[in-house]
């Protein structure tokens, strides 16, 4: 069975812009003082060339204030990071005033409720990260958090204490004390609020599973990767193509996670994707080839016709998945000329036989691909 | 090492108690490191000392690394409102920092029985591990049964709790333990 779909089916989420976000490296001047999602507010002390990985970058250089950690963020990625002013007097007023307003009830399906407040953290600037802790200190009249929300909690107070703390010019424990008076304010104190702003909207996600349709599905199932013929009307250039895409664009999905974090890997990264893919395809060959069980009979038609394989080869150029897998489609020709040279003596005489009888046609492809790889395998070697 | 500064005169039983009860809280050594006068540039125009000023500018003792001094005062304290008001401030810590300031002037009367010196002497525990809390990187915490847990707020009982809840406990062990010089 196929597990849940790739991640490169559901549709790719982008981010609402955030007040206050900083939409270029050009925006950025020494001494300016920005907040870096999941970070906290760092100083920019300049920008700087680096060689990293054999490509030249230029990197913003950032100073953490609360340790003095340094952070370096290659110019491009300045705007896909998140990076963004630090909220002014009034933000944070708003906000204090959104702390202060009565509770919400929390949502309940921890697994929602942690990946909402993650993307939050990152993505809804400081009222997002102001809803993170209101969400989860509502949750903590309910019930005890679980670590991992408890560290989630502690680190988006944090977050918030500090930004407070620049945006007001008081020291952090003053801003702490602003907070909790905010958010748990003594007997007898009533607050005149204001109407709070309005949270950032985060993307919908898709909770459920993409279903697909019955004829798909069963294409999906993934016989042909355990040796299984589904008929010879399957096409195995089909399949192959199929596959390789999919590790590709799995590929290029790793490529851009890592590259989210590191951005100084992204592009090597989206460079190496043909290889990557490529090499990938090569691995699983063994295991993925989809119908070994027609080889025998391809193995004729190979005799016959050896040029086919070479015309589907320049087909599909597409993907550089789908290259590979013609890369490998054209390679089998290549090889199975003298790979087939020697199996026409032992198989090649049992599948011309066997078009003679097609009943029997079935049990004999059906032994042949075990033997097959181990066969192929053997040669390679 | 936590060292106690008194900026007013205090019982030496009183001061014997929060040292012992320190130590166990945070497994660093505890001593009453003598007495400072209060300085008077951070007295307010309402008689109340301005927290922040005060821990700037209060006379300073013979420190090593990674030390923390906790100074403690019968004044009131005071800090600058907010954007929704002043809180009620019992105590002030350089957060991450070096020195805190521990008001008494907002606990209940110590009184003459014994229960109740022995409740005020809990109360003094209790506030003087979440000053020292703060100087060790805790925030605040929403169990009103942790130290660390705001002062002021209505879930705390009339003798609270003056211990610290295992995740900040774990935490300021953590910090601990990565400061040792």
């Amino acid at each position: 069975m196929k597990g849940p779909p790739a991640r490169h089916e559901e549709p790719q989420e982008v981010y609402p812009a955030v007040e206050g976000i900083i939409a270029s490296a050009g925006d950025l001047a020494p001494g300016d003082r920005v907040v870096y999602p999941n970070q906290g507010v760092c100083r920019v002390t300049g920008i700087e060339k680096k060689e990293i990985a054999g490509q030249k970058l230029e990197l913003v250089r950032m100073e953490r204030e609360e340790d003095g950690a340094a952070v370096l963020v290659p110019k491009a990625k300045v705007p896909s990071v998140g990076l963004r002013k630090v909220a002014s007097r009034d933000q944070m007023e708003g906000v204090f005033h959104y702390l202060a307003a009565s509770f919400d009830d929390p949502e309940l399906d921890w697994k929602v409720r942690h990946r909402d407040n993650a993307d939050r953290l990152i993505a809804g600037g400081v009222l997002g990260v102001a809803e993170v802790v209101k969400g989860l200190h509502s949750l903590s009249r309910i019930r005890p958090l679980p670590a991992k929300e408890r560290e989630q909690y502690d680190n988006a107070r944090h977050l918030l204490v500090h930004e407070i703390a620049v945006s007001l010019a008081v020291p952090p424990a003053l801003a702490e004390d602003y907070l909790d008076y905010a958010l748990i304010p003594p007997e007898g104190v009533r607050f005149n609020l204001k109407p709070p702003p309005k949270p950032v909207e985060l993307p919908l996600r898709p909770r459920r599973r993409i279903t697909k349709p019955a004829a798909e599905e069963e294409d999906d199932l993934g016989l042909g990767d355990l040796g299984i013929d589904l008929g010879p009307e399957l096409e195995l250039g089909v399949g192959a193509a199929a596959d390789g895409e999919s590790a590709a664009a799995a590929a290029g999905d790793e490529a851009t996670e890592g590259g989210g974090e590191a951005g100084a890997e992204a592009q090597p990264a989206h460079a190496g994707e043909d290889a990557e893919a490529g090499g990938e395809d090569e691995e699983l060959e063994p295991a993925r080839k989809p119908a070994p069980a027609k080889k025998p009979e391809k193995a004729a038609a190979a005799a016959k016709k050896p040029e086919k394989p070479a015309r589907k080869a320049p087909e599909k150029p597409a993907a550089p998945a789908k290259k590979a897998a013609a890369e490998k489609a054209s390679a089998r020709p290549a090889a199975k000329p003298a790979a087939v040279a020697k199996p026409k003596k032992a198989p090649a005489p049992v599948a011309a036989k066997k078009p003679a009888a097609p009943a029997k046609k079935k049990p004999a492809e059906k032994a042949s691909p075990a033997k097959k790889p181990a066969a192929a395998k053997g040669k390679k070697k | 090492m936590i060292r106690i500064v008194t900026l007013d005169p205090f019982d030496d039983e009183d001061l014997a108690f929060l040292s012992k009860t320190l130590y166990q809280a945070f497994g660093l050594g505890t001593e009453h490191a003598g007495s400072r006068p209060l300085p008077s540039e951070a007295m307010d125009d309402d008689g109340r000392f301005d927290a922040p000023k005060l821990v700037a500018e209060v006379e300073p003792v013979k420190t090593f690394a990674d030390d923390k001094v906790l100074y403690l005062t019968r004044a009131p304290l005071s800090i600058a409102p907010g954007p929704l008001g002043e809180p009620p401030c019992w105590s002030f810590a350089q957060y991450g920092g070096e020195r805190a300031v521990l008001s008494t002037a907002r606990f209940p009367a110590r009184g003459v029985t014994e229960a109740s010196i022995d409740a005020w002497r809990k109360r003094l525990a209790r506030e003087s591990i979440h000053a020292v809390g703060h100087l060790w990187d805790l925030h605040h915490c929403y169990d009103a049964r942790c130290a660390m847990h705001p002062p002021w707020s209505p879930s705390l009982g009339p003798s609270p709790e003056m211990e610290l809840c295992g995740f900040c406990r774990d935490k300021s062990e953590r910090r601990i333990r990565m400061s040792k010089t």
